[in-house]
């Protein structure tokens, strides 16, 4: 395939960089400990939580920004930086809701009324720093299942938040992790009581929209004994030149015999080809297992132009399960470093890996995981296959795990390749008639399947659909 | 001296307090460029740097003189070459030259403090045996070996340790080559550290040349510490084909640590790795294969494999591609686990004891990489390097000690072979 | 009537020149077989009529139904109705074997201005054909090719022969790694396919396949040339006294 081709396939035009046009109410850039008390102030919190944050502001202050990512970007002046933004009119209820927002994620396939609740999932959607729309919650609170903003939980549910905020991701846990526990603005709480199945997909929408601003949410997600959830999060923002900051927290909590599914959606605003614009990605995701419980992460990250992510697993309770399935696309100029972290603790825990890195044009791809067994978790397993696929010669892929075993009864097992489309497969499909790109997109789709499995119906729809228009341009 | 004093110094600073040459200026700012070895380097984390850079050690400066005619091989002592045979030519180079860019600190570091670079040129033999004898407790000694092949040759390179009586010492040593175009050399390491023997980081740079050949095999066994690094540039059709075999016992900590670049296209590396990890020993696998955009048509595969025999045993593996162009062909994979259950109950469903069971199938894990030397005494020895260690004998001990023993051992191993 | 003209084709793989002004005319409807030793350009013949990366063409000229098809991508030449039965059918990880052959069908119905087929109605057929086929109902939904046996492999190809309608049909090497009931099956396969307006250009080594697909006419080809056309009556001969007995090449 002639490179012009090939680069003109794989440079999908970004399509949800409109900006929606709504009356914001946004801090001048900068931050300091003035800054933190308006946020505080403007989401009503109690003294305690400002206390908090506070505290992790000074810490942050200390801290260094972490470098040994394998990544290049010009250094982020968090001076610049507006730390709060919403939209003027605080919505109450749906009918309240600016039209012009509601018309934004219908734009984006996320319509907050008929379609999702026909499918049967719960939304909250989340505009630059603010949580615009919880659908459900009447459904949900009838079985004793909490969905809300994490504002809200702030405010009602104190204890909850106390207890468990925090509890998996300290707030100097790093450099970004410490950020977004003093400027966090806004976020979903999911808890779910025991013994209890969430009735339906739980699905969090997040959109930077305004100018110069960073968004900073903060989930957590408590799954009580017994219990299981599903819960997928989806991410958008306006093209702009100039480089946006996404430093988000996740946080989930399995306890005994409870089963989290993790699913995103990540299609941040990649930038140009040139590097120019597109979000900073820098998002501390962990969580924790205990006795017979099972957190599964599932990714497809798409879009921005740099991404810092290793969603992971502490897998403490004996029996516990992680998993971790990953697509991460880079084209244009975007460079990702994300992986995983699986750390067995407890006896017979397992965890699988399962990670595609795709790098076209002048993308670079990096996997970095870390597999760690430790010395009282006897017997436990380990599975990881990263893959990568390289379309042209000007990108780049990288496989670095780190793979270390305290335990003579475990097993740690890695397996990685990296290769081109082979020119066969390529050939094969084009003898029976079906056009060079369709060939390689079916490729391609061929080499996440495995993962593209794991997300839920719906979503796997919406992958293989964002997938298609990163690397495919104007094939429909 | 302490290595410790280096911390925080101005390369001119170096070398005015270690009383070093100005030609070692460059070498020193490689050093300081790179982050001080310690706990947090991925490198060293489990070199145990603190011990080794804040105890008070005596420097030794080898000082060259006469060499000895030797029947078969190069004997270095304590960094000096004492005897070494006729078809070795042997030059000391006052002026370093140290390759730039080697990712180890150590490398630059052991360029350094050495004085004057040991340049080995075998122009009319095709064996190479060096013997590396230290002799002095509680020493710091650094010296640099350069070896050179000419195109079109073969060159066989063995390298062995004796170290008993260095107790508490560290030595920086390594070896620089260049394998010319065409050239094949072949490099066998055999070395058993004790527990009481001297901590050795060896740092290895070698450049293969268009079609030339360069297969390592090293063989790190027993309780001591010791590190190796190589960094490794291939050329146009080149090949780098590397072999590790580990068995560590008690409180042992074994690190191969490597990075090969592919320069040259169709260039080929493969590499395998083998751990076997006794008592409280650690072992760490650290090796990345960089496929630079200048290499299409590279083949490129890793495979580490660890078994952890006791439950204080730990295997830290990080195998890597770093890749940048997309016509090539990279693969790696990593396990670490015990021995195949399903083997061993065959095994002792035949009758056979379960230690003894065990015995076989590490001995058979070992053996595949034992096996691939082709020339047969250099094979039988390795075997009983493996063996002194593994069944606990003080083979190793009597081989140093005891001269019949050791010519007996040796004296098949002619320089013609 | 001719329908695929190869004229004086020269064509190297790599540096090494292969096929050394090659003419065969394939006539509409027809049987033919193509014959000769080991190295002698039989499969570099049917990678040039498809289009191949690996083929450096050098000289000379393909005409199907009388227009060059050299300039065309190779699924041009697909749509345009060649097909080529791989020797070596390559497998596919994740794409699922109906995906893939719902989109070449459709692809091929596009080009011929009819409706796609949607995914019920392609099953449907797929499945009707799978099954004369004797292959397992799992072969649909299972990953393009991917752990497949040789059989099951050939068996692929000929299903995906019969669904895509083509006219000019290569069959490289088909009888390779079957067993007698795999090849009794894949020949009632071609012959099925058969109805005197399909072309057939059966490019082997032995002439085991013949006795199942029998041939109009047979072409020797030795050094990247036709070095002799005659009838089914060389086979008996070729089989006798081998490719040494019919002339050397001019």
């Amino acid at each position: 395939m002639a490179q012009e081709e090939l680069n003109q396939a794989v440079s999908g035009e970004y399509t949800l960089g409109f900006e929606i046009d709504i009356e914001q109410d946004t801090v001048p850039p900068g931050l300091d400990e003035g800054v933190i008390a308006f946020i505080s102030r403007k989401k009503d919190e109690p003294q305690w939580m400002l206390d908090l944050r506070l505290k992790a502001f000074a810490k942050w202050q200390q801290m260094e920004e972490p470098h040994w990512g394998h990544l290049d970007y010009t250094p982020i002046d968090y001076q610049s930086i507006s730390y709060f933004s919403a939209p003027k009119q605080a919505p109450e209820s749906l009918d309240e809701v600016d039209p012009k927002i509601l018309e934004a994620y219908s734009k984006l396939g996320i319509p907050l009324e008929e379609q999702k609740q026909l499918q049967g999932i719960a939304v909250d959607a989340v505009v630059d720093s603010v949580s615009v729309k919880t659908t459900f919650s009447k459904e949900l609170e009838a079985k004793g299942i909490i969905f809300c903003s994490i504002s809200e939980a702030i405010r009602d549910y104190p204890e909850l938040i106390q207890k468990y905020m925090f509890s998996v991701v300290p707030m100097t846990d790093n450099y970004f992790a410490a950020l977004n526990s003093a400027v966090f603005t806004d976020g979903t709480f999911v808890y779910i009581p025991p013994n209890t199945r969430c009735p339906m997909e739980l699905s969090t929408y997040f959109r930077i929209n305004a100018l110069n601003t960073g968004q900073f949410e903060r989930t957590l997600i408590v799954a009580d004994t017994g219990s299981y959830v599903s819960y997928n999060e989806g991410c958008s923002a306006p093209t702009r030149d100039e480089n946006q900051l996404h430093a988000a927290v996740v946080e989930l909590i399995a306890m005994d015999d409870a089963e989290i599914k993790y699913s995103t959606i990540q299609n941040w605003y990649p930038g140009d080809e040139n590097g120019k614009g597109g979000i900073y990605n820098f998002v501390t995701k962990r969580g924790i297992c205990e006795t017979n419980a099972k957190i599964s992460w599932t990714q497809v990250e798409t879009g921005s132009a740099i991404t810092w992510k290793y969603p992971s697993c502490i897998l403490k309770g004996d029996n516990s399960v992680g998993e971790f399935y990953s697509v991460a696309v880079t084209t244009l100029a975007q460079q990702a470093d994300t992986g995983t972290k699986m750390i067995h603790l407890g006896k017979n825990t397992s965890s699988t890996i399962i990670s595609k890195g795709i790098s076209a044009m002048k993308g670079q791809n990096t996997y970095r995981g870390l597999v760690k067994i430790g010395a009282h978790a006897e017997g436990a397993r380990n599975y990881s296959e990263c893959d990568s696929l390289l379309i042209g010669d000007r990108c780049g892929a990288h496989t670095f795990p780190y793979l270390e075993s305290k335990d003579p009864h475990g097993q740690v097992e890695h397996e990685a390749t990296t290769s081109k489309i082979s020119d066969e497969q390529l050939f094969y499909l084009r003898q029976r008639g079906i056009g060079e790109e369709d060939a390689v997109s079916m490729i391609v789709h061929g080499f996440c399947k495995d993962v593209f499995t794991q997300l839920p119906m719906e979503y796997a729809v919406e992958a293989k659909a964002l997938l298609e228009l990163t690397l495919e341009g104007s094939v429909g | 001296m302490k290595l410790a004093t280096l911390r925080d110094r101005t390369p001119e600073l170096i070398a005015g307090e270690w009383g070093l040459h100005p030609d070692r200026i460059p070498a020193l700012e490689a050093f300081c460029a790179l982050p001080f070895p310690d706990k947090k380097s991925e490198t060293y984390r489990y070199a145990d740097t603190q011990e080794i850079f804040d105890t008070e050690r005596t420097r030794i400066i080898p000082q060259q003189g006469e060499v000895a005619p030797d029947p078969r091989r190069v004997v270095i002592v304590d960094g000096v070459v004492v005897s070494a045979p006729d078809g070795v030519a042997i030059a000391f180079e006052e002026t370093d030259a140290a390759t730039k860019g080697h990712f180890d600190p150590l490398y630059s570091l052991s360029h350094a403090l050495s004085a004057p670079t040991i340049v080995l040129h075998p122009t009319e033999v095709d064996t190479l045996e060096i013997q590396h004898r230290y002799t002095q407790p509680d020493a710091l000694l650094a010296y640099r070996i350069r070896i050179e092949t000419t195109a079109n040759t073969s060159v066989q390179v063995y390298e062995s340790f004796f170290d008993a009586q260095a107790t508490g010492s560290v030595i920086l040593y390594g070896i620089d080559v260049r394998v010319a175009r065409d050239a094949t050399l072949r490099w066998i390491k055999n070395q058993t550290l004790g527990s009481t023997h001297s901590r050795v980081f060896a740092s290895h740079y070698a450049d293969v040349g268009e079609n030339g050949t360069l297969d390592l095999s090293t063989y790190d066994f027993g309780s001591g510490q010791g590190l190796a690094t190589l960094e490794v540039v291939l050329d146009a059709h080149a090949i780098s084909s590397l072999h590790h075999l580990v068995y560590a016992t008690e409180q042992a900590r074994r690190g191969t640590v490597s990075r090969v670049i592919h320069r040259g296209h169709h260039s080929h590396s493969d590499q395998v790795a083998k751990n076997i990890l006794r008592h409280d020993a650690r072992g760490i696998f650290d090796a990345l294969i960089k496929v630079e955009h200048s290499a299409p048509k590279t083949i490129a595969h890793q495979n580490n494999q660890a078994v952890l025999l006791d439950e204080g045993a730990y295997m830290a593996s990080k195998p890597q591609l770093e890749i940048y162009i997309d016509d090539l062909e990279a693969s790696h994979g990593s396990t670490t686990g015990q021995l195949d259950p399903k083997a061993l109950f065959y095994l002792r469903s035949r009758g056979i004891g379960e230690e003894e069971a065990k015995k076989m199938l590490i001995l058979a894990f070992a053996n595949t990489l034992i096996d691939r030397i082709e020339d047969k005494v250099l094979r039988e020895w390795i075997h009983q390097s493996f063996e002194a260690v593994y069944y606990g004998q003080s083979h190793v001990a009597c081989l140093e000690t005891c001269h019949g023993c050791e010519e007996n051992a040796l004296g098949a191993f002619s320089v013609n072979s | 009537m001719s329908i695929l003209e190869i004229k004086n084709i020269k064509a190297n793989i790599g540096e090494k020149n292969i096929l050394k002004g090659l003419n065969l005319s394939l006539e509409k409807g027809k049987v033919h077989a193509i014959m000769g030793p080991n190295g002698a350009g039989k499969s570099t013949l049917s990678k040039t009529i498809v289009g191949h990366y690996d083929v450096d063409v050098t000289g000379g000229d393909i005409l199907l139904r009388g227009e060059s098809i050299l300039e065309m991508e190779p699924e041009e030449r697909a749509l345009e109705g060649i097909f080529l039965s791989f020797q070596h059918p390559v497998e596919i990880p994740g794409v699922s074997n109906a995906y893939f052959l719902r989109t070449a069908v459709n692809a091929k119905r596009v080009h011929e201005g009819k409706e796609e087929l949607n995914a019920a109605e392609f099953l449907r057929e797929m499945k009707k054909t799978a099954e004369t086929l004797g292959m397992k109902p799992e072969m649909i939904s299972r990953s393009l090719n991917e752990g497949f046996s040789g059989g099951e492999k050939k068996r692929n190809e000929i299903l995906q022969m019969q669904m895509l309608h083509p006219d000019v049909i290569l069959l490289d090497e088909i009888d390779s790694g079957l067993d007698i009931d795999a090849l009794r099956a894949v020949s009632e396969g071609i012959n099925a396919m058969k109805d005197g307006e399909r072309t057939f250009l059966v490019i082997t080594h032995y002439s085991r396949i013949l006795d199942y697909i029998e041939p109009d006419y047979i072409h020797v080809l030795k050094d990247g040339q036709i070095v002799h056309t005659g009838g089914p009556e060389l086979v008996a001969q070729l089989e006798e006294k081998g490719y040494e007995s019919i002339g050397a090449a001019g």
